[in-house]
């Protein structure tokens, strides 16, 4: 007996410990104290969590599992859906699931058949649900209520309670939207967007945040992060990356999607077919930065032509102080020296072919954009510095620019070397002056400059005649300085006579060009890794070719025809050597993209390589991103870079926000980040981004040209 | 100098293609396991692996060894030659966090018949299967091909008896086994949220 009993306590113990066990509560609540047959009342299920506990919504997301509702109801009554109040998305980012904490009431529509005669009616169910802190445990219980069928209905106390809960769920029939497939597959993940029809009554506005919670299912799955593309009420656009289990792509996806504008949050349901491509019209916009994108981009996409005109002449202007075109500036003072004090009407005319030599840069430049979008290729600003075939080419001929400026040996025109002084001096001018424009413009797509990426980046996105407009604009603004200099040659004044030390100066000025070749082969060392050495061979030869000529065929007296002979030799075997078999130089190395830090010194910047898919993971971990947009030709990148990122005060600020760093990596024109780059409405790199600590907040665009002071504001902001 | 810069190319390649993904090699990683042992993955090439995300205070997890059913299937598998290999990514702050001598305790007293129990509190593992939840199941081929990645079976549920459900995981062995194609290759994974470090 007495063991009987000790079984017994232990056994109720271990019922009430386990009862115990339970960090949730849970109640049934009704909407009627009394009610009519026929009438529909609602009930709520009410689940009080403990501090720090949470159960799960419908689709529990990564992890977890739905709560779930066994109603035991007496005859003439019956209970439909449970209606979910909006849950919210539950961190860590790796495994999100969508629940609730602290109180849910879980809504479920009761139907009351017409003849149900007047008595009280007992109603129970079984709720069971998963609930989790830092484990997990399963718990279910019973829960009863009494509801009375009367002629008159009464509400109960608890109705208020069930009607505010009942306006947490999600609305239908409110949102239009449309679905449709970003691109094809990517092995089993394929990106999706989402966005919403065009209404009239829902524009300028502009959600704090918007997100899209999917419904479950087995075949397939909508994953937690969420890429926000517009916030814009008329034009919301949201990716998701979906990843297929099993069967076919998905062609109908639900959910809800979520938009939050200050304390209010709002869910409407929606059910929507997946188109297989973007519907007509949002194409194009899908390319361009959000209208409401904050920061300092200085041109919106739907800025008029005008003023994008006047950006792309200043932009052109301050091209001509930008790292890459300085180099050139050189050979363009040395011209105006020498020009100085001839007739002005010769050098006006110096100053128009110049400016000429840049437009018909700039055109050929058009053409090839507008060739390779025609093509249907993606064009960008700088792109040919993607192809190591172009950097073999420019570099060579940097060089033996250096080399001229040096004296190794002369320029002339159609073997006419003996011609009057005066004749060569005017035809070396004159072709001397076009080239020197058509060098500023190869050596300035590398740069973007402030104004000039705003003017470029609406070009691309736009139809022949106005991508001809803008460059022609941008050539212009280039060559405006040297036209307006050399018109009124008088201002010219300043500049000492010619005489002896020009030579000097043209020798100083080679320089400048030698250093460009150093920058170029580390450019196109991306392209061959260490192999850049037979590049480097390849220069040495040329140079060797090119002193041969111009010290024995040149200015040689005897057997000019054996030394020509052995400068082509030089230059052949160089070629056929160098270049063909050891550099191998048409064919680049694959792209290494190995993961992981991409630090470049102890105590640097822990930088990681850049994909969507990382941003979007360090975005749903609530951390602060700063993503870098660089390559290696992009010399404004590498000055930013050592100017106002790689600084002991931005890598502490970093650390202390904890916040995640990534470089994307532009040097070979990789297809996804030149994606990224017209979202933001760049034609090319350098694009510094800022994505704030709430993952629904847009990026802050950082300007071209930065400074400590621009990367400290934007990560303030970012941080609030 | 030309094949050593092609290898070393090919080598960031191979770095660059880790990810899971059923047709593609299983990515490679080293683990401790709790008796202090070195165990490597593609040192069992040539066998069939099963991958195990481990939690037993998970109640999804504690369900499959209450009920002996998990039990029954490492021997089963076993017995065909199979290595087990259960991978517990649990942080070492989590109240289910096991010392390596707690893990070999409830190894031996849960009746745990797999090739090795991985200690992987760092999330290293983990993180390179991107393990959603406890237990979430992979099967790699002989050849070291991922064939299965997803939930253990069509039951998502923490109490009743998971043999009466459809095992994935015994399925598609069964199907490497038989040389047929493995015909549920990716599912759902359901459990809890694996307690990773952070």
């Amino acid at each position: 007996m007495r063991r009987i009993v000790i079984l017994f306590s232990i056994c109720f113990g271990l019922a009430v410990l386990s009862a115990r066990a339970a960090h949730t509560q849970v109640q049934l609540l009704l909407s009627a104290e009394t009610a009519k047959p026929g009438e529909t009342i609602w009930a709520g299920v009410d689940m009080k969590m403990e501090p720090g506990w949470h159960t799960y919504w419908k689709n529990p997301g990564d992890a977890g599992m739905a709560t779930k509702i066994e109603w035991q109801l007496p005859p003439g009554l019956s209970a439909g859906e449970i209606q979910w109040p909006l849950p919210e998305k539950l961190p860590p980012a790796e495994v999100t699931t969508y629940g609730y904490e602290d109180e849910v009431v879980l809504i479920v529509p009761l139907t009351l058949e017409t003849n149900l005669p007047a008595s009280p009616l007992n109603l129970a169910a079984k709720v069971s649900w998963l609930e989790c802190k830092e484990s997990c445990i399963p718990a279910s219980t019973d829960v009863q209520t009494t509801l009375n069928i009367g002629g008159e209905s009464k509400m109960s106390d608890e109705a208020a309670t069930i009607e505010l809960w009942k306006s947490k769920t999600p609305q239908t029939g409110q949102f239009t939207g449309r679905a449709w497939w970003e691109k094809s597959a990517d092995g089993d993940t394929r990106p999706l967007i989402i966005g919403n029809e065009l209404t009239e009554a829902a524009r300028n506005t502009k959600y704090d945040s918007v997100d899209f919670f999917p419904g479950a299912s087995d075949q397939f799955e909508i994953q937690a992060a969420t890429e926000i593309i517009s916030a814009d009420s008329a034009d919301l656009r949201l990716r998701k990356l979906v990843k297929k289990f099993s069967g076919d792509w998905p062609k109908e996806i639900s959910g809800v999607l979520v938009v939050q504008n200050g304390g209010l949050r709002l869910g409407v349901e929606v059910n929507l077919p997946v188109a297989d491509k973007a519907p007509a019209g949002k194409t194009i916009s899908t390319q361009t930065p959000s209208e409401n994108s904050p920061g300092v981009t200085p041109a919106p996409p739907s800025q008029p032509l005008w003023r994008m005109l006047i950006f792309a002449f200043i932009g052109g202007l301050i091209l001509n102080i930008m790292p890459c075109v300085l180099p050139v500036i050189a050979l363009k003072i040395l011209g105006f020296v020498s020009e100085a004090r001839s007739k002005p009407r010769r050098v006006r005319g110096l100053g128009l072919v110049y400016a000429f030599g840049v437009l018909v840069s700039f055109l050929a430049l058009a053409a090839i954009v507008i060739g390779v979008k025609a093509a249907g290729h993606r064009a960008g600003w700088g792109m040919q510095f993607g192809s190591p075939v172009f950097i073999v080419c420019l570099t060579t001929l940097v060089m033996l620019v250096a080399l001229n400026l040096f004296g190794v040996f002369e320029v002339t025109l159609g073997g006419r070397a003996l011609d009057t002084a005066g004749e060569l001096a005017s035809r070396h001018g004159v072709s001397g002056a076009f080239f020197n424009g058509v060098l500023a413009t190869v050596l300035a797509t590398p740069c973007t400059a402030p104004f000039l990426s705003a003017a470029l980046g609406f070009a691309f996105a736009q139809g022949t005649s106005v991508i001809l407009l803008i460059f022609l604009t941008v050539g212009l603004g280039l060559s405006a300085p040297y036209i307006i200099l050399s018109w009124n040659p008088s201002r010219l004044k300043f500049l000492p006579k010619p005489g002896v030390w020009m030579e000097k100066f043209k020798i100083a000025m080679g320089f400048p060009m030698l250093a460009t070749v150093v920058w170029l082969v580390n450019v196109a060392a991306s392209s061959y890794g260490k192999n850049v050495l037979w590049l480097g061979i390849f220069l040495v030869v040329v140079a060797l070719a090119a002193w041969i000529f111009g010290e024995f065929v040149q200015r040689g007296r005897t057997r000019q025809k054996a030394a020509a002979l052995v400068a082509l030799i030089l230059l052949v075997g160089g070629y056929a050597f160098a270049l063909e078999k050891e550099l191998d130089w048409r064919t680049a190395l694959p792209e290494k993209n190995t993961p992981g830090s991409l630090k470049e010194s102890t105590d640097g910047i822990d930088w990681q390589t850049w994909s969507p898919e990382a941003v979007a993971r360090a975005r749903a971990a609530g951390k602060l991103v700063l993503v870098d947009f660089t390559a290696d030709w992009c010399l404004t990148c590498q000055v930013n870079k050592k100017t106002s990122l790689e600084i002991s005060s931005v890598r502490a600020k970093l650390k202390e926000l904890n916040a995640v760093a990534f470089i994307g990596d532009y040097t070979r024109t990789p297809a996804d980040i030149f994606d990224e780059l017209q979202r933001f409405g760049r034609p090319s790199v350098p694009l510094v981004l800022v994505f704030p600590k709430d993952p629904a907040a847009p990026a802050i665009i950082l300007p071209e040209i930065l400074t400590p002071g621009l990367v400290f504001d934007a990560l303030n902001r970012a941080a609030k | 100098m030309k094949t050593a810069l092609t290898l070393f190319a090919a080598m960031a390649f191979a770095a660059a293609a880790l990810a899971v993904e059923i047709g593609k090699p299983a990515p490679d990683f080293t683990g401790t396991d709790i008796y202090g042992k070195t165990v490597k993955l593609s040192d069992y090439k040539g066998k069939i692996v099963v991958i195990e995300s481990y939690n037993s205070d998970c109640p999804f997890c504690k369900n499959h060894y209450r009920t002996g059913a998990m039990q029954e299937l490492q021997h089963d598998l076993a017995a065909q030659n199979v290595v087990w290999l259960i991978v517990d990514s649990v942080n070492t702050k989590n109240f289910s966090y096991r010392t390596p001598e707690q893990a070999r305790k409830e190894l031996a007293d849960q009746k745990i018949t797999a090739t090795a129990w991985i200690d992987d509190h760092a999330g290293t593992v983990g993180h390179l299967y991107d393990m959603k939840t406890t237990p979430h199941m992979f099967v790699i081929a002989p050849d070291g091909t991922l064939v299965y990645d997803g939930a253990i079976d069509n039951r998502p549920q923490p109490f009743g008896d998971p043999r009466t459900a459809k095992n994935y995981v015994r399925q598609a062995v069964a199907e490497l086994l038989a040389g047929k194609p493995v015909e549920v290759s990716q599912t759902k994974p359901y459990g809890c949220a694996v307690h990773y470090a952070y």
